[in-house]
């Protein structure tokens, strides 16, 4: 066995990502990434391709292509995820993520009055923006109460 | 480059009809280094190991870049690595009613759970009951040497001479001047690399080539000078500079992403019981080896009372078995050998050979480890990236408590491994907020710029500490299970409160912002440095090793692991199991030549 500096394979997946690099820097930029149509259009082995495009859009959303290095779409991301999605023997999991892809398109509905999908591209920032906040899970999944200021009477029933 | 591979040498078969003159039971460090010394003393030797022989290459696949792995290195579904949280919500065993197919300890849980997969055991198989503990097990020719994070230490009077010291617990029957050219022999044979700081509580060793410091480590170093405090390059054992008279390993090649995932090194730059020991023992033609073999018993003769040799099943056969030695040497691991010894009930030794004192099991001591604290360099924020982790180990920060001075809410102490600069994988990643380009560019701008460190603490060697067999429980071999009667108690709470405030002042005074602090302690068992369930001492009642790892009570006897040690100290005890086990077998091989024994 050889040191991986020997290995063709290893170096021409580094290149890969390295080539693909400096062939999108100059016509992706971040905005025009999230107009341009999704690079995802068939079904995943777990995703649909609907699920698949939206999972796809928002991974490159989170680390995007930019002058720097290539982004979450270019090292294919969310095949990856759909491909642990599709192996993996926990139900639950699975459903987290169906059901967490769904709350977006509920949360662009909320604030866009559109899916996440037909949602122009500073719309959609705005969804991402409201995820990375926190709010879409605590405030809008799971509707909690707390961590403000209580007016009025506290909630709960009085012991008798 | 190309690295040269010579493979392992042909084993010779195994005969189980012949009396061989000593019987190993383990295959890891203490085993292997009773091997060596053993075989090259001429003396013929059958080791026994309850694992497999693992194709190691293949398992740790070292250089293998994360995105050419198709889980990232994750084990296949149906895995599940025990969390701190299950440890502790939880009571043993930890896999009773699992859903998941195999549970392996939280090593798994590192990051690289597909690397250890067949290193680490089945807890389903591997059950044991009783308090809470984190007991890793690696049954593989190796033992826990495949997974080893390095650090090799030397122990120095402040240990031996521990209650001479202070007041508590025992002094061990030895002292550092007869264990020095015990410990100069392995760092000869297996090669360390380290820096000299002339420090009477942490002998230097015979370093081979240092590791460098990152800045921040650097700067650090500085700075405790003033308190009258030493940050040093970790001391790695790991050969540096190469190694002349072993062919099976390489030097270091300081190729990076040796943090990556669970020990592991595919050129054994680092020290491995298997390229280290094992197979140059076998060079000498005078050392057999059988896998799968699981002891349970040490044999008696009837009518001396002395050991005559290991039962044992194989695991794949569920076949039982006996080998035949005239001397047997346990090196199962501290808890292994405790078991082992306890199973061995005959009418000359009814609570388990070599336990006239009541005290196999007892005593049982270790590291706690938890606290911690992160910090971040500021102004290497936005700088180039640096290969700054192609190093076997960051820094050692040696005890300072204790020593001089009396703390006053705890005896003994700690000392702090840590490491700062850039990593394979970014892990700021993680709590960074935001996202985008300007999240990429926060991280990348922050990814080299912390710097963190967390502490190995004594655990007070206490009788009350101990483990037994459960009545009930046994493991999918049938061989019954141990038992804990283990927790932590006030000095190690004391000294991990203390941790975290010397660890931020450590890091303030060096100018260094402290971004986190974590004040947990970790389960029992944790740090994977069990020490102390058959301790050395001078008198056979409340001991049940002498000096030389012999049974008091037989004398062909010897457990030449971890639990022969009289108190844990807070080095990692690797390098000291390695250098009392030299000692012990040459006495071994002298008495055996003369009859003594």
């Amino acid at each position: 066995m050889t040191d991986a500096t020997d290995r063709p394979e290893l170096l021409s997946r580094r290149e890969m990502i390295e080539a693909t690099a400096a062939a999108l820097a100059a016509p992706l930029l971040p905005a025009q990434a999230v107009t341009a149509p999704a690079a995802v259009a068939l079904p995943g082995k777990f995703l649909t391709a609907a699920e698949l495009a939206l999972l796809d859009a928002l991974t490159d959303l989170i680390i995007p292509t930019d002058d720097h290095s290539p982004g979450a779409r270019a090292a294919l991301v969310s095949g990856y995820i759909d491909g642990r999605l599709a192996e993996s023997l926990d139900p639950e999991l699975q459903a987290r993520w169906r059901s967490g892809l769904e709350a977006v398109d509920g949360l662009s509905q909320e604030l866009n009055g559109k899916p996440f999908m037909q949602a122009a591209p500073d719309p959609r920032v705005a969804v991402l923006t409201r995820m990375a906040a926190g709010e879409a899970g605590i405030q809008v999944d799971q509707e909690y109460k707390g961590n403000v200021y209580q007016r009025g009477e506290y909630a709960g029933y009085d012991a008798k | 480059m190309t690295l040269l591979r010579v493979p392992p040498p042909l084993e010779q078969d195994v005969d189980l009809s012949k009396t061989y003159d000593a019987v190993i039971v383990g295959s890891g460090a203490a085993g292997g280094m009773a091997a060596h010394v053993l075989t090259s003393r001429g003396l013929q030797v059958l080791m026994l190991e309850a694992g497999k022989k693992l194709p190691i290459e293949q398992e740790l696949r070292s250089m293998q870049w994360p995105y050419d792995h198709p889980r990232r290195g994750d084990a296949p579904p149906g895995y599940h690595s025990l969390s701190f949280n299950e440890y502790n919500i939880r009571t043993p065993p930890y896999a009773k009613g699992s859903t998941f197919k195999h549970v392996m300890s939280y090593v798994g849980g590192w990051g690289g759970s597909d690397y250890v997969k067949n290193i680490l055991v089945d807890e389903k198989d591997h059950p044991y009951t009783g308090t809470k503990y984190a007991w890793v097990r690696a049954r593989a020719l190796g033992g826990k040497t495949n997974i080893w994070g390095r650090l090799a230490l030397r122990l120095s009077d402040y240990d031996f001479k521990a209650k001479t010291h202070d007041g508590y617990g025992d002094d061990w029957p030895i002292s550092y001047a007869d264990l020095q050219p015990y410990y100069d022999k392995v760092d000869l044979y297996l090669g360390i690399s380290g820096v000299k700081e002339n420090l009477p509580h942490l002998p230097d060793s015979l370093f081979q080539r240092p590791n460098k410091l990152t800045l921040g480590e650097v700067r650090m170093r500085e700075s405790l000078k003033n308190m009258g405090r030493v940050l040093t390059p970790y001391r790695a054992g790991v050969t540096t500079d190469g190694l002349k008279h072993n062919r099976y390993r390489s030097k270091c090649y300081g190729r990076g992403a040796c943090d990556r995932r669970p020990g592991g090194c595919d050129i054994h730059a680092a020290f491995d019981s298997p390229t280290g020991l094992i197979y140059p023992a076998m060079d000498t033609g005078h050392l057999t080896i059988r896998t799968n073999s699981i002891a349970h018993e040490v044999l008696v003769d009837r009518n001396t009372g002395k050991a005559r040799g290991i039962a044992f099943i194989d695991s794949a056969t569920h076949k039982s078995y006996e080998a035949k030695a005239k001397v047997v040497i346990l090196a199962a691991s501290t808890l292994e050998s405790a078991r082992l010894l306890l199973l061995s009930r005959s009418p000359q030794h009814p609570n388990g050979i070599g336990n006239s004192s009541g005290h196999v099991g007892h005593n049982f001591c270790e590291h706690v480890m938890g606290p911690g604290v992160t910090g971040l360099v500021k102004d290497l924020v936005g700088k180039p990236p640096t290969l700054d982790d192609g190093r076997p180990g960051g820094f050692y920060i040696p005890r300072f408590r204790n020593l001089q001075d009396r703390q006053p809410g705890f005896v003994r102490g700690y000392g702090f491994e840590g490491s700062g600069g850039f990593s394979i994988f970014p892990g700021n990643a993680m709590g960074t907020p935001g996202f985008g380009a300007q999240f990429k560019k926060e991280v990348r701008d922050h990814a080299g710029a912390f710097i963190g460190m967390g502490g190995f603490g004594e655990v007070l060697a206490r009788y009350e500490n101990y483990v037994d067999l459960d009545p009930d429980a046994k493991d999918a071999w049938g061989i019954p299970t141990l038992r804990f009667h283990y927790q932590f108690g006030d000095n190690e709470r004391k000294m991990c409160e203390d941790m975290v405030v010397a660890g931020r002042e450590m890091f303030e005074a060096a100018g260094i912002e402290v971004v986190g602090t974590d004040d947990k302690m970790l389960t029992e068992g944790w740090s994977i440095h069990e020490l102390g369930t058959a301790r050395m001492g001078s008198d056979p009642k409340t001991s049940v090793l002498n000096q030389f790892q012999q049974s008091h009570d037989v004398k062909n006897l010897f457990v030449v692991d971890g639990s022969s040690h009289v108190s844990a100290s807070c080095q990692n005890p690797t390098w000291t199991i390695m250098a009392l086990a030299w000692r012990s077998c040459e006495y071994l091989a002298d008495g055996f030549r003369k009859g003594t024994l």
